[in-house]
């Protein structure tokens, strides 16, 4: 048999490249109405009246009047409405739809509608905590009780907005008592238990349907409901089709990004200079609304030791509400934000106490059967001492840092250790997901896999064909998987938290090895498999201890740069990688995915800027909110490794978010080398770059 | 309801300009982002249009005695291919947006836009550009930094158009071009800045800078140029706190959502230096 990790042309490259995929854009449907959306111009303030112009025939106003159940978005934490009742939270918060045939009418409309506002006090930053969650591991206090030595850090890192080519769009309809949600999305089922909750209806009135999704990064994980919600309300109150689609500005306004935090750290240096305990406190900003930020927190609290050994460890973190756009999933979740902050301290740490940082950080890197940062144990290979070795001699990292270190010099090189836990934290897949999928062999011996997971650019639909068919022994053309409609296919899970092809996947060969045993040809044969937890893994939800993960994937990344010392630009000059994610499952994909996660790592290490003030987004289209274009990257080489995870489908591991999550400190260590000042948050833009080496 | 004109020859838009108020179309990279609409929607005119791109009377670049003239309607993709033209403007054209932009993109439309970030402008003003006016009744010569009197605003006269872009030979032998934006290509400058000197045994002969994106229109000061020819260059560093204090009297920068004040200014007072310094070196 071939390796499964040659690549095949990706099963939704044809339709995109030749331009006949249908987005839900693209879609028409007889008698379809156009909705837009009014919004709030406050970021916090009670709704006195409306005043809608006189309405012309055909033309609709929805708004939580309409709503039938509850007003409310069905995300893990239950605080954001469909539509605003009576008060509004942000600037750009949704209050009413109007919907009819002609969009020019309906932005007519919606401009004419005169809302009054009696605003009030707006909270920002760091001071309302809506979430807490602290945990510990040896003993923290009594080791800091007795430090000599306290080393300190703190670093704060800023929006980043997903840019997904294709902006949010759903499609809502309602037929024979029965509303279809059509749309971009990650997680179909996500949007039917919330259509199924504000309808207040029977799961079997409710369906939902993948459209070809142009690129998501998480941006497409909870955010859709509000949408799928709003649409659906609209279909069931006009009895006609809505079309509600985004445009780029409105996308980037109004809807999640990934939180803005502040992380501080106190590390109490052992007389032989190793970290004997860190102290870590995490602030996360959730926007007007919690949805998902507490499991956020919970991912950037757990990473809070990075990828290394730290015998006494205590944690503590909070989401804070603001009166500002609700922030969301984002790739890495969490992660991000705590391996650019963990990555630095403890680069300073070792500066501080006159150590060489990789000695430091070789000394505390984690090796299998030690325990994880919950107090979990690594219980699988790990292979990071060969990588790092392999990055180091791939960059030149050695001889670079040291050439770059002197003064004068304004080359650096950076290089940044991280890991990710693959799938749900904790006991999530096993207590709140409970995936099913099924294989269905017709009688012509084609196998359709039935599951919810989305395809959106990054591969998904080829990898767990491939996967299906290599278990299967049949030619991957016999294999089919369709966009998912819920009305079609289980409950798999959503698409998010590099889940799909180690769970997922590991589901999907599960289920083809127990059709290939059944295997008759000619005859219809249905298979089904659910989800079980590794009967080792314990996870104590409340207390945030024992294994948060069944695996991790690991990774090592080098950048190097230059810096202009007139202009402060950051020059990419070397990118190097190197992955441990078990096995994969199609090369070029795989690559795919490393480069693009790597490049929007890194930058958001250097490059995306995006403020808010007094609750407003400053940058609100693509012009203004920077992301690289092909001119601004380089070559990257990368090298994938092999060490089978054995749960996994033919050994693989999550690798989606993984190459994302050390983007930032890598850069942001190569920036600070080359400037030879310390960098605290990101991204190191070059007006940043002029404080620090203007005034040091 | 705009109407809009698509005249094929140049006689046809001057006499289509002579009989209404027209917004002129020249490429419309930037028109068509300021009148935009929200998806779906036609752009939000509310003047008749005049698309003048098709022009092919207005496209060309000839090298005549000591000057170069350039055609309104030429591309920046035709600049930058040119061989007619100065090299410091094909490196603007070079680092201007992106090709598909640049290939719709004219120089008269960038010009005729006024914006303080225009990236070909500064090296226009370095190079003396005269813009050639003309409508129906009359041709006037203006030179570019009397055209240009605001963003956004030029002293266009009724049924006036740009026919043509004269660049005054010059002759340098140290350029300087950089532009700063947030990324390497299809970007807004942050800050541009085009300087040209001469030297000729270790005299000053001529020196010329001009800066984008940093006041209201781009910043050239002659007064400041004048006082540094005939200075030795291996005098020049010298000079430059002087040089530089002079141009932080002109240069106004703003805070916006793509950069800070202090960031822009600061960036030009490098620039100034890293240029004296290719002057110096050139002595």
């Amino acid at each position: 048999m071939s390796d499964i990790s040659k690549s095949i042309p990706k099963s939704d490259s044809a339709g995109k490249i030749a331009g006949e995929t249908i987005y839900i854009g693209d879609m028409v449907l007889d008698d379809m109405l156009h909705a837009m959306t009014l919004r709030s111009v406050h970021a916090k303030a009670r709704i006195k009246s409306i005043r809608l112009p006189e309405m012309p025939e055909g033309y609709f106003i929805v708004d939580h009047r309409d709503i039938p159940g509850d007003n409310c978005v069905n995300i893990i934490f239950d605080d954001m409405p469909v539509f605003a009742d009576g008060k509004v939270n942000y600037i750009g918060e949704p209050i009413l739809l109007a919907a009819g045939p002609k969009r020019k009418k309906v932005k007519e409309i919606i401009d004419s509608i005169e809302v009054e506002y009696e605003p009030s006090e707006p909270v920002f930053g760091y001071s309302k905590s809506v979430v807490h969650h602290e945990f510990e591991k040896g003993d923290a206090a009594s080791v800091f009780c007795k430090a000599e030595r306290i080393i300190k850090g703190s670093y704060s890192t800023g929006y980043q907005e997903h840019i997904y080519m294709e902006p949010q769009g759903v499609i809502g309809l309602y037929e024979d008592n029965k509303t279809t949600v059509i749309g971009s999305m990650q997680c179909p089922y996500y949007i039917k238990n919330a259509v199924v909750r504000t309808l207040g209806t029977g799961q079997e009135n409710v369906r939902v349907i993948q459209a070809a999704t142009g690129g998501a990064f998480g941006g497409k994980e909870e955010f859709p409901s509000l949408m799928g919600c709003q649409a659906a309300v609209a279909a069931n109150k006009t009895g006609k089709p809505i079309k509600l689609i985004y445009e780029r500005t409105e996308d980037i306004e109004t809807t999640t990004k990934r939180h803005p935090s502040r992380i501080d750290f106190e590390a109490a240096a052992g007389e032989d200079g190793s970290i004997e305990a860190l102290r870590v406190r995490v602030f996360l900003d959730s926007g007007a609304y919690i949805g998902l930020s507490g499991v956020v927190l919970q991912r950037a609290m757990i990473a809070a030791s990075g990828v290394y050994t730290i015998s006494n460890l205590s944690v503590s973190g909070d989401v804070y509400e603001t009166n500002t756009v609700p922030n969301g999933a984002f790739r890495g979740f969490g992660a991000p934000q705590m391996f650019f902050a963990i990555e630095m301290f403890i680069h300073h740490f070792a500066i501080e106490t006159g150590q060489d940082p990789l000695a430091l950080r070789k000394r505390h890197l984690a090796s299998m059967g030690d325990p994880t940062s919950t107090g979990g144990t690594f219980r699988d290979p790990i292979i990071m001492g060969d990588m790092i070795q392999k990055a180091i001699d791939m960059s030149g990292y050695d001889e670079k840092i040291a050439e770059y270190s002197k003064p004068g010099d304004h080359r650096g090189i950076g290089m940044s250790w991280v890991l990710h836990g693959c799938g749900f934290t904790g006991s999530g897949e096993q207590k709140h997901i409970k995936a099913v999928v099924r294989l269905r062999k017709e009688k012509d011996d084609m196998v359709t896999i039935l599951a919810a997971n989305t395809e959106m650019g990054q591969g998904a639909m080829t990898t767990l064909r491939k996967i299906a068919a290599g278990v299967l022994g049949i030619p991957i053309e016999k294999v089919i998987y369709n966009n998912p409609d819920t009305d079609l296919v289980p409950d798999s899970g959503p698409t998010v938290a590099s889940r799909t092809v180690m769970i997922v996947g590991g589901l999907i060969a599960r289920a083809a090895r127990q059709l290939k045993e059944k295997w008759v040809p000619g005859k219809e044969i249905l298979v089904e498999e659910r989800y079980r937890q590794p009967d080792y893994i314990e996870w104590d939800e409340d207390k945030l201890r024992g294994d948060a993960y069944p695996a991790y994937s690991w990774g090592v990344n080098v950048v190097e740069v230059e810096v202009s010392p007139v202009t402060y630009e950051v020059d990419l000059k070397g990118i190097w990688a190197v992955y441990d994610i078990g096995k994969a499952i199609d090369e070029r994909i795989i690559i795919g995915q490393a480069e693009g996660g790597l490049s929007q790592g890194i930058s958001y290490g250097m490059t995306e800027v995006m403020e808010c003030r007094e609750g407003r987004i400053q940058q609100r289209n693509m012009t203004d909110y920077i992301i690289p274009t092909a001119g601004d990257c380089i070559p990257m080489e990368i090298v994938i490794m092999d060490n089978p995870y054995p749960l996994g489908p033919y050994g693989a591991k999550g690798a989606g978010e993984l190459p994302l999550v050390g983007g930032a400190p890598a850069v942001a260590l190569a920036i600070e080398n080359a400037i030879g000042k310390r960098i605290d948050r990101i991204p190191a833009t070059p007006e940043y770059i002029m404080e620090l080496m203007e005034n040091g | 309801m705009v109407r809009s004109y698509i005249p094929k020859s140049y006689g046809e838009a001057l006499d289509i300009l002579s009989k209404g108020d027209l917004t002129i179309m020249a490429g419309g990279t930037d028109l068509m982002v300021k009148k935009r609409n929200r998806a779906g929607l036609l752009p939000s005119f509310q003047k008749d249009v005049l698309f003048l791109s098709g022009i092919k009377e207005l496209s060309y670049i000839n090298k005549e005695n000591s000057s170069v003239r350039i055609g309104s309607m030429t591309t920046l993709e035709e600049i930058l291919y040119s061989k007619q033209i100065p090299s410091l403007l094909r490196e603007a054209a070079a680092i201007m947006a992106s090709p598909g932009i640049r290939h719709t993109a004219t120089l008269g439309g960038n010009i005729g836009n006024a914006s303080p970030a225009g990236d070909t402008l500064p090296v226009l003003y370095l190079y003396n550009a005269m813009i050639i006016i003309e409508s129906k009744r009359q041709t006037r010569e203006v030179p570019i930094e009397e055209f240009i009197t605001g963003p956004g605003r030029t002293t266009f006269g009724p049924g006036e158009l740009i026919k043509e872009i004269v660049l005054e030979e010059a002759k340098f032998n140290v350029l300087y071009y950089k532009k700063i934006g947030g990324r390497k290509t299809d970007a807004i400058s942050k800050v541009s800045f085009a300087a040209g000197a001469f030297a000729r045994n270790g005299i000053v002969e001529d020196i010329r800078m001009a800066f984008g994106a940093v006041s209201p229109r781009v910043a050239r000061d002659r007064g400041i140029e004048d006082s540094i020819k005939g200075t030795p260059a291996a005098g020049i560093l010298d000079l430059a706190e002087e040089i530089r204090n002079g141009y932080g009297n002109i240069i106004n920068p703003i805070d916006d959502q793509r950069s800070n004040a202090k960031y822009r200014k600061k960036c030009c007072m490098n620039m100034i230096d890293d240029f004296l310094g290719k002057v110096f070196a050139e002595q």
